[in-house]
C-alpha cells in the first residue's frame, strides 16, 4: 500500500523521471511562492479526480472514458480556479492562465488512465497524494533555485543582492537548465544506489 | 442503440458537473466581484490619494475625479483634488494597464501599474517604486521619454517606453478634459 504513496515522490517523480507536466513547470517556477501555489492547486485536482474516477470506474463505459475523465478533471480545475480567484486573488493573478491549463496537465489525465481507472479508491487517493508530492517537490525545488539565482530571493525574502543575480535563471532558458541539472543529479544518485 | 446509451451517460456526467459548478460559482462570485472592486479602488487611491472617487465619462474617455473630505464651518464638504486617469499602452508582451493620478496643477502624482505581462526579471520591473517615482511631478510640457528624463530599466527599453507613452497619454487626456470644462468648478457635495 505504501509503495503507491512513495513511488511518485522520487522513483516515478512526474517531472524529473516521467517528464510529464513540464509546461506548467517551466512557466510558474520563476519563484518559490508561485511554484507552491501551483503545486497545491494541482494536488487538489489530482487527488480529487483520482478519487472520483476510481469510484466511478465500474460504471464508466470504456469507449467514452477519456471525455468523462476530462469532464471530471475540468470540474475540479474550475472549482479550484473560482476558489483561488475568490480567496487568494494575488496568487490567482500570478498563476494566470496556468490554473485553467491544469485541465490539460498530462500528469492528471495520465494518472487517471494509468492508475485510477484500474485501482480501488483508497490506492488511487494514495497515488494522487504521492504524485502531487513528487510534483510539488520538483516544482518548489526548481522554483527556489531559479528565484535564488535569478532574483536573489527565496519566497520573496532577499538573500543576496538582486544586482548580482543572473536574470536568465527566471527566463525560460533558466528553467531548462535547472530541470536538466536536477534530472542528471537524480540519475546519478540512482546509479549509485544500484 | 449502444451509441445513444453512451451519449446519455456522457450527458449525465455533464449535467452533474454543470450543476456542481453553478453551485460553486454562486458561492464564490460575490467574493470575486468584491475583490476586483477593492483592487481597482486601491489602485486609484495609490495613483491619487483621495477620500472618494467619482467616475465621469467625457468623449468616451473615462476619468475618476478624486475628492478629499474636509469641513467648512459645520458642514462637511468634498473638495476636488485631482483626476485619476486609467490608460493602457502596448508593452513588450501585451497591454500594460495603468492608472495615472494628476493633480489640479496638471502634474502627475503617481503612476500605478494595474496589470502587465512583461518579462519577469526584466520588463516586469516597471512595477517597482524606484522606477515609477520618476514620473511624479511630470507635466505635459515635459518630454517623458527613456532617453530624456526617465531612466530606463536595463534590458527593458520597450517596457519603459510603454509606461512613458501611457503617462503622456494620460496627461493628454487631462488637457482634453480641461479644455472641455474651461472653468473647473470646485464642487461642494453635501455629506451623504
Amino acid at each position: 500500500m505504501f509503495k503507491y504513496l512513495s513511488s511518485g515522490i522520487i522513483k516515478e517523480n512526474p517531472v524529473l523521471r516521467l517528464m510529464i507536466g513540464l509546461c506548467p513547470v517551466l512557466a510558474v517556477s520563476t519563484s518559490a511562492i508561485n511554484a507552491l501555489g501551483m503545486s497545491i492547486a494541482v494536488a487538489f485536482v489530482l487527488v480529487a479526480s483520482n478519487a472520483v474516477i476510481a469510484m466511478l470506474r465500474k460504471i464508466v463505459p470504456d469507449e467514452i472514458r477519456i471525455p468523462i475523465f476530462i469532464i471530471i478533471i475540468s470540474t475540479f480545475v474550475t472549482i479550484s480556479d473560482y476558489v483561488m480567484h475568490a480567496y487568494y486573488p494575488a496568487l490567482y493573478v500570478a498563476l494566470g492562465v496556468f490554473v485553467p491549463l491544469i485541465v490539460v496537465n498530462c500528469i492528471i489525465l495520465g494518472r487517471a488512465e494509468a492508475f485510477a481507472y484500474k485501482n480501488p479508491v483508497f490506492s488511487s487517493i494514495l497515488d494522487g497524494i504521492g504524485m502531487s508530492l513528487g510534483f510539488a517537490l520538483a516544482l518548489v525545488t526548481i522554483g527556489v533555485i531559479r528565484e535564488l539565482l535569478g532574483a536573489g530571493s527565496v519566497f520573496g525574502i532577499q538573500l543576496i543582492s538582486s544586482g548580482i543575480a543572473a536574470t536568465i535563471m527566471i527566463l525560460p532558458p533558466g528553467a531548462f537548465i535547472t530541470i536538466g541539472i536536477l534530472m542528471a543529479l537524480l540519475n546519478k544518485m540512482e546509479n549509485k544506489v544500484q | 442503440m449502444k451509441n445513444i446509451k453512451l451519449g446519455m451517460v456522457l450527458m449525465l456526467f455533464c449535467i452533474i458537473s454543470a450543476g456542481l459548478l453553478a453551485g460553486v460559482f454562486i458561492f464564490t462570485q460575490p467574493k470575486i466581484d468584491a475583490n476586483s472592486g477593492i483592487a481597482f479602488e486601491s489602485s486609484l487611491r495609490d495613483a491619487l490619494p483621495a477620500d472618494k472617487f467619482e467616475k465621469i465619462e467625457i468623449n468616451g474617455e473615462i476619468f475618476y475625479k478624486g475628492f478629499d473630505k474636509g469641513t467648512i464651518g459645520k458642514q462637511s464638504v468634498y473638495q476636488l483634488v485631482g483626476y485619476a486617469v486609467p490608460v493602457s499602452s502596448r508593452g513588450y508582451s501585451g497591454a500594460i494597464q495603468m492608472v495615472v493620478g494628476i493633480n489640479l496643477s496638471g502634474m502627475i502624482v503617481n503612476v500605478v501599474i494595474v496589470d502587465q505581462k512583461e518579462t519577469p526579471g526584466l520588463g516586469a520591473k516597471i512595477i517597482i517604486k524606484d522606477f515609477l517615482s520618476q514620473f511624479t511631478g511630470k507635466k505635459s510640457s515635459d518630454k517623458i521619454g527613456p532617453k530624456e528624463d526617465i531612466d530606463a530599466i536595463t534590458g527593458a527599453t520597450i517596457s519603459t517606453a510603454a509606461v512613458c507613452q501611457g503617462a503622456k497619454e494620460a496627461l493628454k487626456k487631462y488637457l482634453m478634459l480641461m479644455e472641455k470644462n474651461t472653468n473647473v468648478q470646485i464642487p461642494i457635495i453635501g455629506d451623504n
